[in-house]
């Protein structure tokens, strides 16, 4: 096999890895799933996806733009510039590779396993419920009414 | 007064941070540690697998190129004497803090968070990355902007430091709430205080107007990095590989994935150092980051249990003395 043939075959794995990657939770101005997905379909030679299906909508854009103050501080021309700068990618066989067990390792949660912090992190004693509540936030599983929040804001929890 | 305990635990440290050189006398002597990890990529530092990638991309940098330029009172921390390292407090003046303490009755553990989390911590964090223009890089700094070709900036800075402060905030949340809340708020009041004077002093902006817009820009970076940290760190490292990629690399398309991976490596090893400090040491100064170039390797259930003995032995002997000052006094547990 050809090492250029061989470049594209690896992008077409790394392109199954980041499809298992889980979906943001909360969208973003630019994804980092979509974002990697379109980079590496173009290494493996294979037809970008419809663009109008990805772009953020305007109820997104209101959506992002009423969470936070600004679009943190980015200028509408450096935005742009930014969206339209494709960088081109100088994939060898090896760097590919590399790329591909990098990735793997980051989707198998090689790290959080490895180096288990245990409940003493995760349901810390001054809070415990502190990431439980914020997970159920965004999941939209239990949603902050007024008085939690204004709860949280005099108490601080 | 208040005397920063900076003893570092022996067993903690022994196994906490094995540089790469004696990494192989540890092989030898003690077969222990790697057991459970068979292959021996699996004991690459960060630093190391960050350098072993072939990709050779190079960043587009949107950044306009504004560089951090020495002020002209360049300190660490502050011109106080009291922040300096080389001042002794006059012993009479000792003796008084410590008779106020005592009449009083004051909380050390409170008095505690400013000396601890405001100056120790905050340094720490801060010179992680620091950098000048024309002056050399500390050996972390290297790391993070030349390994993983970050860009040189006052911004990029900032968010190498609250990830760091993210890290600090996580095992705060474990304290008792009033004392890690407390802990977390003179963090994160030095950084801006400390920030406010660097956009004046090193960036030269000349108006307080364009100061304030500055941090309220930071602030909202915080606020958006600390929830999109917590979000990665309670899930998983997708999540917190996504987060960094947002936050600490600006979301740049040509991202080198093994850069990534050794930046998630980077986050979930500190969060373990952490995860093994009891409250007490962690509350009077003992932690230090793991440099980038260092292992972290996991204790095996014996040197937990030996790390945990050394510590109570430790604060044991400290709060049963009869002869203890009032200020070293502390009611946070040293058995966690």
């Amino acid at each position: 096999m050809s090492s250029s043939a061989a470049v594209r075959d690896s992008a077409k794995q790394i392109l199954k890895i980041i499809e298992k990657l889980p979906d943001e939770r909360i969208k973003h101005l630019v994804s980092f799933k979509d974002s990697q997905a379109e980079r590496f379909r173009r290494v493996a030679g294979l037809q970008s996806t419809d663009k109008n299906e990805k772009k953020a909508s305007l109820e997104d854009i209101k959506d992002i733009i009423t969470r936070t103050s600004g679009p943190l501080g980015l200028q509408k021309d450096l935005l742009k510039k930014v969206q339209s700068a494709l960088p081109q990618d100088e994939l060898t066989e090896q760097s590919i590779q590399e790329q591909m067990r990098a990735l793997s390792n980051i989707s198998n949660n090689k790290f959080k396993n490895y180096y288990d912090v245990g409940e003493k992190l995760y349901k810390p004693a001054g809070n415990p419920i502190y990431y439980q509540r914020i997970m159920d936030e965004i999941q939209g599983k239990q949603k902050e009414t007024f008085l939690s929040a204004l709860r949280t804001v005099v108490f601080g929890k | 007064m208040i005397q920063i305990v900076l003893a570092r635990n022996g067993v903690l440290n022994q196994a906490r941070s094995i540089p790469l050189r004696s990494r192989a006398l540890l092989h030898q002597s003690s077969r222990l540690l790697n057991e459970k990890n068979p292959k021996p990529e699996e004991l690459k530092s960060p630093e190391d697998l960050a350098r072993q990638s072939h990709l050779n991309s190079k960043p587009i940098d949107f950044t306009n190129y504004a560089p951090v330029r020495p002020g002209k009172k360049k300190t660490l921390l502050s011109d106080s004497k009291y922040e300096s390292k080389d001042y002794q407090l006059p012993k009479w003046k000792e003796a008084f803090g410590e008779l106020v303490i005592r009449t009083l009755n004051l909380d050390m553990d409170k008095v505690r968070s400013g000396p601890v989390a405001g100056s120790y911590y905050y340094a720490l964090c801060k010179n992680v990355a620091l950098q000048y223009e024309g002056e050399k890089l500390s050996e972390t700094a290297k790391f993070f902007y030349q390994d993983l070709k970050l860009p040189r900036t006052f911004s990029q800075w900032f968010q190498i430091t609250i990830l760091h402060e993210w890290l600090l905030f996580v095992r705060m949340r474990a304290m008792p709430f009033k004392y890690g809340r407390n802990y977390q708020q003179k963090l994160v009041d030095r950084t801006f205080t400390d920030i406010e004077a660097r956009l004046f002093d090193e960036m030269n902006v000349t108006t307080g107007r364009i100061v304030d817009q500055y941090l309220k820009d930071f602030n909202t970076q915080l606020r958006g990095a600390v929830f999109a940290y917590d979000e990665g760190f309670y899930t998983d490292d997708a999540t917190l590989a996504a987060a960094l990629w947002r936050n600490l690399f600006g979301g740049r398309k040509n991202i080198d994935m093994v850069h990534l991976e050794a930046m998630v490596r980077y986050v979930r090893s500190q969060l373990y150092v952490l995860s093994r400090m009891s409250d007490r040491d962690f509350a009077v100064g003992s932690f230090k980051f793991v440099p980038p170039d260092e292992t972290v390797e996991r204790l095996t259930a014996e040197q937990e249990a030996q790390l945990k003995q050394k510590t109570i032995e430790k604060y044991e002997s400290i709060d049963n003395d009869p002869k203890i000052l009032p200020s070293d006094r502390s009611r946070l547990s040293y058995k966690n």
